[in-house]
């Protein structure tokens, strides 16, 4: 994938906020959590052919916290830590297989998903959705992965 | 092309991005330094949404209107509104919202029953983040005072035609309302002899409370009455807040019991905010 410029990033996160607020009051009945926009912003930076710089991924999540009403700083040190993620193991990420990049993402959102529940959801954290949310988004981003062998034309070069 | 792992000078720069992320997370959270700066955010989004509204969706509705209608009816309907504009030309709002009367009267009726005599202004709710409500501890809602000339509300309590929903905490162009909910929200509620401090629990429509067997060894039921004390200075004393839903022993001597809420905050567009006591 080419790098994705920095305002076309910016107008996909942010309507991934808007589609994430009004997924999230339904996907939560059902103790489910999608963190989209970090899911995208991972995804970009892992299909980047550059290392993405430590700065960039700061401002991004910096921006996530100012739209999506977070504590300011929270998105900006979770998209840092991706990033760093990310970069430090892109090599090795060319031996792993679709279902092992599918498991890593997934977790990297139950990560996100718990971390950021200790600091806006502290006095109702609930393992459940944790669990649930990583069993959830470990299927759904296999199906996804899957969808370039049914559906060639979806693939991103 | 290989990307190369991160050398030490990035990772220094790492570091101290997410060092800076945690600073700011803690100013954010302790001293909440961006409370402005979101609060602004929101208000542009809201007005620009409204905006958005005015100049797309309401032209589409005026034409689908005017497809749909005689042109006889269409302009009787243009001399009702227009009346109905000049007796409220007040506030825009009013003229468009026939549901405003129904919601102000209901309020009213809620007031009268519950012998509370003073004034209240209208509000209509702006902006409330139902995501946030469902899964999250922060329960705030913002919005619009109709009438409010120069009134603070903070610290207004916020009622709608079932019961009270909070109060008014930020009070600008834009009111914000702690609900009843929020964790970091408490009120003094009384039933016969118990008396106590119920704080928001997080969770939609309960409120939690704690009380030890040697102070009060008055059994609680399931189902039992909780009125507002009126001794915190901020809500109106003898409202009905609602009813007892589950009892937990912590230990012999401490309970500590959910009440749910007779008021739910996604009933209505449409609130009443009542002047300070």
């Amino acid at each position: 994938m080419n790098n994705i410029g920095y305002i076309k990033l910016l107008v996909i996160i942010f309507i991934a906020n808007i589609l994430e607020s009004f997924l999230a009051p339904i996907l939560i009945k059902a103790y489910i959590n999608i963190p989209i926009t970090f899911l995208i912003f991972s995804f970009a930076i892992y299909k980047s052919r550059f290392n993405t710089n430590a700065l960039y991924a700061f401002l991004f999540g910096l921006y996530v916290d100012f739209i999506s009403s977070s504590p300011i700083g929270l998105n900006a040190a979770l998209f840092s830590m991706m990033a760093y993620a990310v970069n430090s193991y892109s090599n090795t990420f060319k031996l792993f297989s679709f279902i092992q990049i599918c498991m890593f993402f997934s977790g990297s959102a139950t990560f996100y998903i718990g971390f950021s529940h200790l600091f806006i959801n502290l006095e109702n954290f609930s393992y459940l959705i944790l669990f649930i949310s990583l069993i959830f988004n470990t299927f759904l981003f296999l199906i996804i992965s899957m969808l370039r062998f049914y559906f060639p034309s979806l693939t991103i070069k | 092309m290989s990307r190369v792992a991160p050398t030490s000078g990035s990772k220094a720069l790492y570091f101290l991005c997410i060092t800076l992320s945690a600073f700011l997370l803690y100013l954010d959270i302790n001293y909440k330094s961006f409370e402005r700066a979101k609060n602004l955010y929101k208000s542009f989004t809201i007005s620009s949404s409204y905006t958005i509204k005015r100049i797309t969706l309401d032209p589409l509705n005026y034409i689908f209107e005017i497809s749909k209608e005689k042109s006889k009816l269409i302009e009787e309907n243009k001399k009702l509104k227009q009346e109905l504009d000049n007796s409220y030309i007040a506030n825009f709002i009013l003229s468009r919202d026939s549901k405003f009367f129904i919601d102000d009267e209901a309020i009213k009726k809620f007031l009268d029953l519950n012998k509370i005599n003073k004034p209240f202004h209208l509000a209509k709710i702006n902006s409330f983040d139902v995501e946030k409500y469902l899964c999250c501890s922060q329960h705030r809602m913002f919005i619009k005072i109709f009438n409010s000339k120069d009134i603070n509300f903070i610290g207004s309590t916020v009622i709608n035609d079932q019961g009270i929903l909070g109060q008014i905490i930020y009070d600008k162009s834009i009111a914000e309302i702690l609900l009843l909910t929020d964790v970091s929200h408490v009120m003094p509620i009384i039933s016969n002899n118990h008396f106590c401090n119920a704080r928001g629990s997080g969770k939609p429509g309960v409120i939690t409370c704690n009380y030890s067997k040697l102070i009060w060894p008055d059994p609680i039921e399931i189902g039992q009455e909780f009125f507002s004390s009126g001794m915190g200075g901020i809500y109106p004393s003898n409202i009905l807040i609602g009813y007892v839903s589950s009892i937990n022993a912590i230990d012999d001597n401490n309970i500590h019991f959910d009440i749910d809420l007779v008021a739910n905050p996604l009933k209505s567009s449409f609130i009443g905010v009542l002047e300070k006591l």
